[in-house]
């Protein structure tokens, strides 16, 4: 008799456990979610560094439509690597018009550009930020991050 | 004869002037907009332009907002947002400001020195005066500079649903670091 009088109850009970089990299991998600090893992602884009610069030069809109957020595999050879705190940067500079390309590292491959030296041909895949012009070196770049050595 | 002297003498204080601005394009910039009920709010940006005149005591910062680099993909999707940073629109922040104190700083001469630096800080399309205290230290022909302060979102016209819920700070935290 009591069993029957609780059932509605019940369903309720069970029903609002899962819905906060659901919940729980979102947001669980959802703060612990990480971005995927840039290796492990396949490339929108592969650009000869060089080329890449141009035509962020001739249309930085364009461009920044086209590439802003993409993955994109550049080749070129390294011109400089920049400490920056306890890590490094590499850059790819087009020594005519002191425009350049930066990379910043995704953690797991930070030895990667520490190994790397001027002159150096690589290739790099990483998100790209956009290019934007620089009022304090009067020169375009272009910035990105999470970025590994191609394999 | 006397025209070529003058020529190399003007080539060799051009020369001299700019030697004495610094440049770097991986000084980093950390923005910290944790609570105790969010941890996620923070980011770092390590290819920030920076430039630094040793002689008029000029500091300027630049970053590419986009390049904040956050550990959460869906952080970083709002941080870039129009409800935020609208970083299509606005895809720098810059900093143009004097180091106050010059005359206390001497760049030949190894040493920690503390610094006040007063200048202007564009976040958001929107200016605003700012006043920071930092550090530089001189080591060798090295030159670090470091400085944390605070900004009010506010301020600058950023006022998204999560400030608002207490997941993003009112007032985040920006580190700033430089080595010339």
């Amino acid at each position: 008799m009591t069993t029957k009088i609780n059932k509605p109850w019940k369903k309720w009970l069970i029903a609002a456990f899962a819905l906060l089990l659901a919940g729980v299991a979102i947001a669980w998600y959802i703060f612990t979610e990480k971005f995927t090893d840039t290796n492990a992602v396949k490339a929108d884009y592969t650009v000869n560094a060089m080329d890449f610069i141009k035509e962020f030069q001739q249309n930085t809109r364009q461009a920044n439509d086209k590439y802003s957020e993409k993955i994109i595999v550049v080749n070129g050879a390294v011109s400089s690597v920049e400490m920056a705190d306890t890590t490094a940067n590499i850059k790819m500079t087009d020594s005519l018009s002191g425009s350049y390309i930066i990379f910043a590292f995704q953690e797991q491959h930070l030895a990667e550009a520490k190994a790397l030296k001027a002159g150096d041909k690589v290739s790099i895949k990483g998100s790209c930020s956009g290019g934007v012009h620089s009022e304090i070196l009067d020169v375009d770049n272009i910035s990105f991050k999470r970025c590994a050595v191609n394999k | 004869m006397k025209k070529t002297i003058l020529s190399l003498t003007l080539l060799l204080a051009t020369g001299l002037l700019f030697a004495q601005k610094k440049t770097t394009t991986s000084a980093v910039i950390s923005f910290d907009a944790t609570t105790s009920i969010d941890k996620l709010p923070k980011a770092e940006n390590k290819t920030a332009i920076a430039s630094l005149d040793t002689k008029t005591g000029k500091l300027a910062f630049e970053v590419t907002i986009k390049n904040f680099a956050f550990s959460n993909p869906r952080i970083q999707e709002h941080f870039n947002g129009e409800g935020w940073m609208n970083s299509d629109k606005f895809p720098t922040a810059v900093f143009k400001g004097d180091i106050t104190n010059l005359k206390a700083i001497n760049f030949s001469k190894d040493g920690t020195y503390s610094v006040t630096v007063l200048g202007e800080i564009i976040i958001h399309g929107v200016t605003r005066p700012i006043e920071a205290d930092g550090s530089i230290v001189v080591s060798g022909s090295k030159i670090s500079t470091t400085s944390a302060f605070k900004i009010k979102l506010e301020d600058f016209g950023v006022n998204g649903g999560a400030i608002a819920a207490g997941k993003v700070s009112k007032e985040p935290t920006i580190t700033v670091a430089a080595e010339f």
